[in-house]
């Protein structure tokens, strides 16, 4: 009973950084249409800001977190304008942009790598000793139930903004048919630098409250980038919501999987539900069927 | 007065001019209908206009701006707006948000804190009134039927408030009361002093309801004049029925 307890907790702890990363990939994709694999990089880019931040300038963990957060905005706007956008109007195909994707994403934790080295490192000496909430028999630290309320909180807020403003309205218009979103009156690559922004300030999030959890090295934006991803799937390519039910079904599956398997098996439950989504409702949980 | 005009406007595919060199003129308020043979430009034309493809040579003057390259996103402060041949509504989207989108704010700074004011909904009701589809307002755009879905896209270009609205075949697949209703709004968006052009193949339609009509043959224009005139010229029925 104890076991399921903390079972239950680490699924929620790992669902809720998982959610961040499908929810903001499923935001940039909505409308773009492409395999964003640069999005990983940007977690990187959120956890190295808060370490520069908060470790090298030794400034206070609030604005370390900020800095890390609008870092990897700036970033993905940087990407969006110098990068997608130009590959865009050159009616590059979705293969171009999923190598360039590719390319920046090895090109940017080479480059952390080259200024911060490859060395793992902590964030500790920003929230001192882990501080620790019991919840019936199950222990979660602060920032594991920080990482929790942001998902829940990043969910809602894109709730709230998606379907109740004309911005809202305006992305679904983009992402549903951007030629004719145009023809109304959306500046389409307007909408599309704004989610770069807002999904890039959202994975930057992850990134930061995972280095903040477990410490940061160069690659740590490609392994939740590769959770993300199959959550994004699993709950349906392109839909926000989805992705955030997608989390948190990874989340339970990996961390009950390995209650009956050994823990070595845990990528391999990730990867396995993948493809039996793919294979048995490609179109994820909410993901719409296309006929 | 001019709505549109073009000058010696030329849109080729692999070589082959779908728009040949063409030079019209769209006299403002009234309809203006362009028909011709499958495959003639019509909708080529429709496309180059509304920024769809990029034109490879010519001018085309909207209002007082001369224009040798019209971007799509550029063609809702040109007060210009258009329907599909093939419907095109957002999908995933409610009948009343399909409206919406059209009247509501466009910038994102403007728009990130805007929820739809009474006024706007009122006026997006009205709309979806004036084409018949007020029972629908709150399905998803993709449970309605394809002649709902050509309604909803009518009602999306009404609610731009474009001065020049551009159809492409909308009586295709409509029942005859949606037809007429259809005909009713262009001809009250003529008494409003707006400019409408019509493509269509329903000669009985061009010929109730336009006041000028553009023969296209081959990307070139054929023949133009009243209805009568130009539904009795002997080349429009050549190019038209090939006898």
């Amino acid at each position: 009973m104890d076991i399921a307890a903390q079972l239950t907790v680490n699924s929620l702890i790992a669902g809720s950084l998982y959610a961040l990363v499908a929810m903001s990939f499923n935001l940039i994709f909505g409308a773009t249409r492409f395999f964003n694999l640069a999005h990983g990089a940007l977690a990187t880019v959120g956890a190295y800001g808060t370490f520069y931040v908060g470790v090298v300038l030794g400034l206070p963990l609030s604005v370390a977190v900020a800095g890390g957060v609008l870092t990897a905005a700036l970033a993905g706007y940087a990407l969006e304008r110098l990068v997608f956008r130009p590959l865009r109007a050159r009616k590059a195909s979705n293969l171009v942009l999923l190598i360039a994707s590719l390319g920046i994403l090895i090109a940017v934790e080479a480059i952390l790598a080259i200024f911060f080295t490859s060395q793992f490192k902590t964030l500790s000496v920003l929230t001192g000793a882990a501080q620790t909430i019991h919840i019936g028999s199950a222990v979660i630290t602060h920032v594991q139930l920080t990482m929790f309320a942001s998902a829940v909180l990043v969910c809602g807020t894109l709730w709230l903004v998606l379907s109740k403003t004309s911005f809202g309205r305006a992305i679904r218009a983009v992402s549903d048919d951007a030629e004719v979103a145009k023809i109304v009156g959306i500046n389409t690559n307007v909408i599309i630098a704004a989610l770069f922004v807002i999904g890039s300030a959202i994975v930057g999030l992850s990134g930061v409250l995972y280095g903040l959890d477990t410490g940061i090295e160069p690659r740590l934006g490609f392994m939740l980038l590769l959770k993300g991803v199959i959550a994004a799937i699993v709950g349906g390519i392109g839909n926000v919501y989805g992705g955030f039910l997608g989390a948190f079904l990874v989340g339970f599956a990996e961390n009950f999987g390995i209650w009956f398997i050994s823990g070595e098996w845990k990528e391999a439950i990730a990867f396995g539900l993948l493809v039996l989504f793919l294979v048995f409702r490609p179109q994820g949980i909410l993901g719409k069927k296309h006929t | 007065m001019n709505a549109i005009t073009t000058e010696r406007l030329r849109k080729t595919f692999g070589g082959v001019a779908a728009v040949d060199d063409l030079s019209i003129v769209i006299q403002k308020g009234k309809i203006i209908g362009i028909i011709g043979p499958n495959g003639s430009g019509k909708t080529t034309l429709t496309n180059v206009l509304t920024g769809i493809h990029r034109m490879d040579g010519g001018v085309v003057v909207v209002g007082k701006k001369e224009r040798t390259r019209i971007k799509s996103c550029e063609v809702f402060g040109l007060g210009l707006t258009r329907t599909f041949q093939n419907v095109r509504v957002f999908e995933q989207v409610s009948v009343l948000d399909n409206v919406l989108i059209a009247i509501t704010k466009k910038g994102v700074l403007g728009s990130l804190f805007e929820r739809a004011s009474a006024a706007q909904i009122q006026n997006a009701d009205a709309v979806l009134a004036r084409v018949g589809l007020t029972e629908k307002r709150d399905a998803l755009a993709a449970e309605l039927s394809y002649g709902q879905r050509k309604l909803l896209e009518i009602a999306r270009a009404l609610a731009t408030d474009a001065e020049i609205i551009l159809f492409d075949e909308p009586y295709a697949g409509l029942f005859p009361e949606m037809v007429k209703r259809v005909s009713g709004i262009m001809q009250e968006l003529k008494a409003e002093g707006k400019t409408v052009i019509l493509i269509e193949h329903d000669m009985a339609l061009i010929r109730e309801l336009c006041d000028h009509v553009l023969v296209m043959d081959a990307g070139k224009l054929l023949a133009e004049g009243t209805p009568e005139a130009v539904l009795s010229n002997p080349s429009v029925i050549e190019a038209y029925l090939g006898v």
